[in-house]
């Protein structure tokens, strides 16, 4: 009976261990996640082998924007036609909570400690704070024409709005939830990103070009012409040279790729890619770029360093926005 | 075969021809969903719009579906009394906003949301599905079997008193339990102050007319 005993334990600290590699190993794993529009679904990648892991149900209509937490467990994802955010589990890889926040959902950032989601609700002209804990609406915050675009500072203390009606980037003192500047930048302002020297990027989508916003003035401090419709930024090297910033250019069906230099802007190269790059995201090293085409339906996989495509990865109907996880 | 129709067939049939009628059967108020709750009574007068934008007004009592996404409110000298499903009352003072929302989640289910833009409400929430969540501007009211009372100004401070139970008051800076006979009040950019004893009977004296 001891014996039966003893075996048994040791097979359940066993299975435990077991259990404990597994999630060590999943968790050490890098992810590539893509929001696809038209299929109200996001796509999971594995980073490094670049083959599809799943497709998740956002539970939503129109799935457009996604966040992922830092420690990796969280993706958030809005969806456009549903007004809601959606809660991925990354782990069970399930959408397991679906939240109201407004009118056309269109862009969701999480704050520098990842306890809130702010959503950009492009139909009601407001910002939701979301309990990334308890997925509850904490307030909302109101802001200028057409929110499209959403970033915080390095040291959190201003968010970034670009407002496509109102050709402008307001900045939001989040100790007081109220805009404290409207900066004008151009024609249909869209993504936002920080940069990796704490600026702040924009394109303006409905132009041709891209800005940078220094946060220590809080004005515009550079721009510069990349052709038509450029969409999102990313960030990366190419050998020694970079960071660079690689941009999506939609009308051009390539990803510019511009010095990150706010004093000296310029263009060092293009990179053909496929139908009309909207979405772009970087590896932690800054040494692969991802990049989704709204109509070919694909991933494409380039390596910064010789600025070859490495791989094309199909993902679902119409994908806008992807963004990368790496442990 | 027989072609005598039964009294289930005669109501079928009556159904059937009652959908065909204007603002019978699958309207666009219909293609929102299963009805939420149901607006009972009105001083004055409640408008409800819908998502398509289409109104609805109730004058006095009645029975009028509320759906998911409904917009409802109140002018000046007016109030409202609703039915949330499955069991949560609530009363709409004068000028008052709201919309009918709800959260999903894999462990609690559906959880009932109003978002109230101005204007006060009082509510009785339960527990399990008559959980209730009030949503302002500036904070978030979470109430399980509870009976509150939230004041919300234009600027967005709202004002939250409990009659019985507790509930909680969050907004982005912090989370206060508010327990009964005390209130709390969430403004933009601060937490939640701390709860103090409240006049709960003048507090919700307000909802007497159209609870009657």
């Amino acid at each position: 009976m001891r014996a039966i005993l003893v075996i048994f334990s040791l097979g359940l600290v066993a299975g435990c261990a077991d259990m404990q590699v597994k999630e060590a190993e999943e968790a050490s794993r890098s992810r590539v996640f893509v929001a696809n529009e038209s299929s109200n679904s996001v796509t999971v990648v594995d980073g490094d082998s670049f083959q599809v892991i799943a497709t998740v149900d956002s539970r939503n209509h129109a799935t457009h924007d996604l966040a992922v937490s830092r420690d990796g467990r969280w993706l958030f994802a809005t969806n456009l036609a549903s007004g809601r955010l959606s809660a991925i589990n990354t782990r069970a890889l399930e959408t397991v909570a679906s939240i109201a926040t407004g009118d056309r959902a269109h862009v969701v950032t999480l704050t520098n400690d990842n306890r809130q989601a702010w959503v950009a609700n492009i139909g009601d002209n407001t910002i939701s704070i979301v309990d990334t804990g308890t997925f509850r609406i904490l307030g909302t915050i109101a802001v200028g024409k057409g929110p499209t675009g959403l970033t915080f500072s390095r040291d959190g203390r201003f968010a970034y709005v670009s407002n496509q009606g109102d050709k402008t980037v307001e900045v939001i003192d989040t100790a007081t939830h109220r805009v404290l500047k409207a900066i004008p930048v151009g024609t249909n302002p869209h993504f936002l990103v920080l940069g990796p020297d704490g600026r702040i990027w924009g394109t303006n989508t409905g132009g041709t070009d891209i800005y940078v916003i220094d946060p220590a003035t809080q004005d515009k401090v550079g721009a510069i012409n990349v052709g038509p419709a450029p969409q999102q930024i990313a960030f990366g090297f190419k050998g020694l040279q970079g960071p660079n910033a690689y941009v999506t250019v939609a009308g051009l069906n390539r990803v510019v790729v511009v010095s990150a230099d706010p004093s000296n802007l310029r263009i060092l190269e293009q990179i053909d890619v496929g139908q009309r790059p909207n979405g772009i995201s970087n590896n932690r090293e800054g040494t692969r770029l991802f990049v989704v085409h709204e109509n070919s339906n694909d991933l494409k996989v380039i390596d910064a360093g010789s600025s070859s495509v490495l791989a094309t990865v199909p993902v679902g109907r119409k994908p806008i926005r992807v963004v990368y996880h790496g442990n | 075969m027989s072609a005598r129709v039964g009294w289930s067939g005669g109501l079928v049939i009556a159904l059937a021809f009652w959908s065909l009628l204007p603002g019978g059967g699958a309207g666009p108020a219909a293609a929102q969903g299963v009805p939420v709750g149901t607006a009972q009574n009105a001083v004055g007068t409640l408008v409800v719009v819908r998502t398509d934008g289409i109104e609805h007004r109730l004058q006095g009592r009645g029975s009028l579906p509320l759906f998911e996404g409904d917009v409802l409110r109140t002018e000046a000298a007016s109030q409202a009394l609703i039915q949330l499903r499955p069991g949560i009352p609530v009363a709409l003072n004068e000028r008052t906003s709201l919309k009918i929302l709800s959260r999903w989640d894999k462990t609690g289910g559906t959880t009932r949301i109003l978002r109230v833009s101005r204007g006060g409400i009082w509510a009785k929430a339960g527990a399990g599905a008559n959980q209730l969540e009030v949503e302002s501007p500036v904070s978030v009211v979470a109430a399980r079997e509870a009976e509150i009372d939230l004041k919300v100004a234009e600027d967005g401070q709202s004002s939250l008193t409990v009659v019985q139970g507790t509930a909680e008051l969050g907004t982005p800076f912090g989370v206060c339990t508010v327990r009964g006979g005390t209130a709390s009040v969430g403004a933009r950019g601060a937490a939640c102050t701390a709860p103090q004893p409240a006049n709960v009977a003048g507090a919700v004296s307000w909802k007497q007319a159209v609870s009657q």
